[in-house]
């Protein structure tokens, strides 16, 4: 008997203003003993609703909706409060999304490793010594007990924190542990090497594992099944390795084809244009079939069931026998000997559009060779940037080098990453272009002109020529502000325009971002925006002042995997039609393999290797450059694709 | 989502559903309206004029004299009803002017930080310190001019807006590094510009909240000095008429309704704008909105 069934559960998500959303729908699954299983999908599918579902922690304004969590035959939604209790972090344990911040700030590690005993009632006799335990299962995610117990959470780094909370975790010995999003918010390398602990803790200790995160590498690497998520169904339940060979839903495969090996010779990846349904109102039919580039008649009208793939359609009550699902499941009507043979209908989508590697083939891309970069005049020169700061402790001053001697030169139409961990200083160094922090020494130089010190009308000015994407498009537009104000608030400023003529020039900004009709976006406020669609709208306000220089901070990062490729498509061309310079900031290889010319990697305020990208990436000649490509995830299958 | 932008914008303001939705708020929004009504309408509802001495003096409640009459032979009901416009002015008069200070400062000074931000850290701390009711009795009391209304209002305002730059300064802390701001600068717009159209819509409950707080300790503070005696003993406030009403010794009297009356009036008034502020942080915190 497996350890988890998930019989059709459902959940809403209720308020009196909006009609109820369903965030998950008839979900059916099982979770054997030991087996390490996989939860992919984008924001807002549902999978976070599950994973909270599962341990029945939904919380006002989610409901249950129905279907039934059994955990070793217990229905866990039948249960009184009190023996729920009695099962939760005793079998069932969890770690949720930002735990680095899950501890309590004002006690040291130790309490609450104690309290976490008390509470769950450790009894030496039966579960042995407790200090021994604790000191094992820290020394299992590969901490030094002793100094972690003495320290207070902000003592440690946020590795660390998440060790540590892995570690609370599986102190009680569970069978069961629901990880969402577990690496998200730290740094690649910290990742990796989470990701490799948690694998050979699951080996060793043989419980079960439920990884939910939108990251397609990482999932594929260490779950020995994948259940990929959307608009609250299941929609592909399969090995990870026979899902990333050959993957069998649509929406898999455009998931898929966004994520590649930037080591390989030729890189491409795809997007999945479109948005997912709202849960308010769910399709008729299939839910991807708006985005769904081979669907035939049937999916507008007929829900397909989830099912292995060429059986056929069964009766609705055909999904909940789960069991026999080794070959995988899949919800398609194309993979039913019905639906396999159905001509695709006329207006449906070309396939996933494809962004190449443009500016970083082997010999040439269509951006020229690599070799033409010292041939371009440089538009903007950094000559030894230094940044020290001094931190006052206590009657001691401390200097911290966040920078220490960068020098770069960035061309028109050409793109320079700019690689590093979280702390190298690449954030600092951007800061140091716009003129929002001053040098410590050396100068910055703008077509001849040095703007290292510039103040008042002149900064100004200077900062109309250099524009900024930022991180986070949610935080990057004022809340309060519609799209129409803020992409034009640089055009009244910089350029001078403003009644019609600024109206005028606001749609075509939008238009030239692929928000089009630009008039039906001018009024919309964020929040009725996606997060790419506000992404675009942050470059359409960068590129408003016709700026020469574009520094683009993460600008992906906190995007949904299937749209990441249509903002790195659209950066591409913006860089080439404008021909602008840009500076790509970045933690990420791949987008960088796709979108730079040049690749510098900085670490700890200095840069250890600076080239052609496609040298750097494929042949890295300093070791830490080979660490950050190792981090990158390393999907079996994928590979051989 | 489009569904939502063609629905005709016929319905209330959103601001306006989710107050109305709190029942606190609710109950808040009602009595302070009963108040607003009574201060417009003292005219009308009134039975005379409130200067109007020519009663007995000191009459117990009767049908005429609903909550009897002063020992000048003032009509107490026609009194406490225009004593709401006194109160309800110089509440709202000087709330506005309170906050309107600490907006300046407090914003000025969290958004600028370094030096500026020192000294006007200090003055606020400085103005926080000094004993509010000593500083409003003195400054009423030798100020020239110091009984009219306008310096009542004056010495209100610049005593009430300390506690609220404060909140004012730690909230532009938290939203000056956001990136719109960053963005906002990168687009060329001035510092009062970022200070007052780009961050300060975004803590529009909390300057609504600092408002409503202001408003209310407006009232008080002026039924207390009014009480005390300083101040124009001629103006038709409740704190007036419990200076009177302590002067002609009512408690002794037995004439309670000349205490309880205005007493009363002024703790409902308060009451009832603390309600709205209850409302007021659901707007601004959806986790304390009623569902």
């Amino acid at each position: 008997m497996p350890l988890v069934e998930v019989r059709h559960l459902s959940v809403d998500y209720r308020s009196r203003d909006l009609p109820p959303a369903h965030a998950v729908r008839d979900v059916s699954f099982d979770l054997a003993e030991g087996e390490f299983v996989g939860l992919l999908g984008e924001s807002g599918c549902g999978k976070s609703t599950l994973g909270n579902a599962l341990l029945r922690l939904l919380d006002r304004p989610a409901h249950h909706a129905g279907g039934e969590v059994r955990f070793d035959g217990q229905d866990l939604y039948a249960l009184p409060a009190k023996e729920l209790n009695r099962l939760r972090w005793r079998e069932i344990a969890t770690v949720f999304q930002s735990s680095m911040n899950a501890l309590n700030p004002v006690l040291r590690v130790e309490r609450q490793f104690r309290d976490t005993m008390e509470a769950h009632r450790w009894d030496p006799r039966a579960d042995g010594d407790p200090r021994e335990r604790v000191l094992e299962v820290l020394r299992d995610v590969e901490l030094d007990a002793e100094r972690v117990l003495r320290s207070y959470p902000h003592e440690l780094s946020g590795g660390m924190r998440q060790r540590v909370v892995l570690a609370l975790a599986l102190l009680l010995r569970p069978r069961l542990v629901v990880l969402d999003e577990p690496t998200t918010g730290l740094d690649v390398v910290v990742q990796r090497s989470i990701v490799d602990l948690l694998r050979r803790l699951q080996r060793e200790h043989g419980f079960s594992v439920l990884f939910i995160s939108h990251d397609l590498g990482t999932v594929l690497e260490i779950a020995d099944r994948v259940l990929v998520m959307y608009a609250g169904q299941i929609v592909e339940s399969r090995p990870s390795a026979d899902l990333a060979a050959a993957p069998l839903h649509p929406y898999t495969r455009g998931l898929l084809g966004s994520f590649a090996d930037p080591r390989d010779e030729h890189v491409s990846v795809t997007a999945v244009p479109g948005r997912p349904p709202s849960l308010d109102s769910p399709p008729a039919g299939c839910a991807f079939a708006p985005r769904c580039p081979v669907r035939v008649a049937a999916c507008a009208a007929v829900p397909p069931v989830l099912a292995a793939p060429g059986v056929g359609a069964r009766a609705a009550g055909g999904a909940a026998d789960v069991g026999d699902d080794a070959g995988g499941l899949v919800r398609c009507h194309r993979l039913t000997p019905e639906g396999a043979d159905e001509p695709t209908v006329p207006d449906a989508a070309p396939p996933f559009p494809e962004v190449m590697a443009w500016a970083s083939g082997p010999v040439s891309g269509p951006a020229g060779s690599a070799d033409d970069a010292g041939g371009a005049t440089p538009l903007l020169v950094a000559d030894g940037l230094v940044k020290t700061y001094t931190r006052r402790r206590g009657l001691r001053r401390e200097e911290v080098h966040a920078v220490r001697g960068v020098s770069f030169a960035l061309a028109p139409g050409r793109v320079q990453a700019l690689v590093g961990q979280s702390g190298s200083g690449k954030s600092t160094v951007a800061k140091m272009l716009t003129g929002t922090e001053r040098p410590t020494s050396g100068t910055v130089t703008l077509a001849g002109r040095d703007v290292t010190h510039l103040r008042g009308a002149d900064l100004r000015a200077y900062r109309s020529q250099v524009q900024m994407v930022f991180q986070d498009p949610f935080a990057a537009l004022n809340p309060t502000k519609s799209v129409g104000a803020s992409v034009g608030r640089p055009l009244r400023n910089h350029l001078g325009l403003s009644g019609e003529a600024l109206r005028e020039r606001v749609v075509t900004l939008l238009d030239g971002v692929g928000l089009s009709p630009g008039s039906l976006y001018v009024d919309k406020l964020p929040h009725q925006l996606s997060g790419g669609q506000r992404q675009r709208v942050v470059i359409a306000r960068a590129m408003a002042p016709r700026p020469r220089l574009l520094i683009a901070d993460e600008p992906i990062s906190m995007l949904d995997v299937s749209i990441r490729a249509e903002i790195l498509e659209l950066l591409a061309t913006t860089v080439q039609e404008q021909d602008v310079a840009m500076l790509y900031i970045t933690h990420d290889l791949l987008s960088a393999r796709l979108l730079a010319d040049d690749l510098m990697v900085m670490r700890d305020g200095a840069v250890v290797e600076q080239g052609p990208t496609v040298r750097v990436v494929r042949e890295p000649e300093h070791a830490y450059t080979e660490t950050l490509l190792a981090a990158v995830p390393r999907p079996p299958g994928v590979a051989a694709r | 989502m489009t569904a939502a932008a063609l629905r005709p914008r016929a319905r209330a303001p959103q601001w306006f559903t989710i107050l109305w939705r709190n029942k606190k708020a609710r109950f808040g929004m009602l009595l302070l309206l009963a108040f607003v009504l009574l201060a417009l309408l003292a005219p009308v509802l009134a039975p005379y004029d409130p200067r109007d001495r020519s009663f007995a003096g000191g009459l117990p409640p009767s049908a005429e004299h609903w909550f009897g009459t002063t020992g000048k032979g003032y009509d107490v009901a026609s009194q406490a009803i225009f004593g709401a416009r006194t109160s309800l002015v110089i509440g709202l008069v000087a709330g506005a002017i309170a906050t309107t200070i600490s907006l300046l400062v407090g914003m000025t000074a969290g958004y600028l930080g370094g030096m500026v931000d020192e000294v006007l850290s200090f003055v606020t701390n400085l103005a926080l310190v000094v004993p509010a009711l000593p500083l409003m009795i003195t400054l009423a009391a030798y100020v020239p001019g110091g009984g009219s209304e306008w310096m009542v209002i004056i010495v209100i305002s610049i005593t009430g807006w300390a506690g609220a730059a404060r909140l004012k300064r730690a909230q532009i802390l938290t939203l000056r590094n956001r990136e719109y701001i960053q963005a906002a600068r990168m687009a060329g717009d001035g510092t009062f510009h970022v200070i007052f159209r780009e961050i300060a819509p975004n803590m529009t409950s909390l300057i609504v909240v600092g408002f409503i707080g202001a408003v209310g300790g407006a009232i008080g503070a002026e039924a207390g000095l009014a009480f005390l005696g300083i101040g124009n003993p001629d103006t038709i406030s409740w704190g007036t008429m419990l200076y009177w009403a302590n002067t002609d010794g009512a408690l002794l009297t037995g004439a309670f309704a000349r205490l309880v009356v205005p007493g009363l009036l002024l703790a409902l008034l308060t009451t009832a704008l603390t309600f709205v502020n209850f409302g007021v942080d659901a707007l601004s915190n959806p986790h304390l909105r009623e569902p």
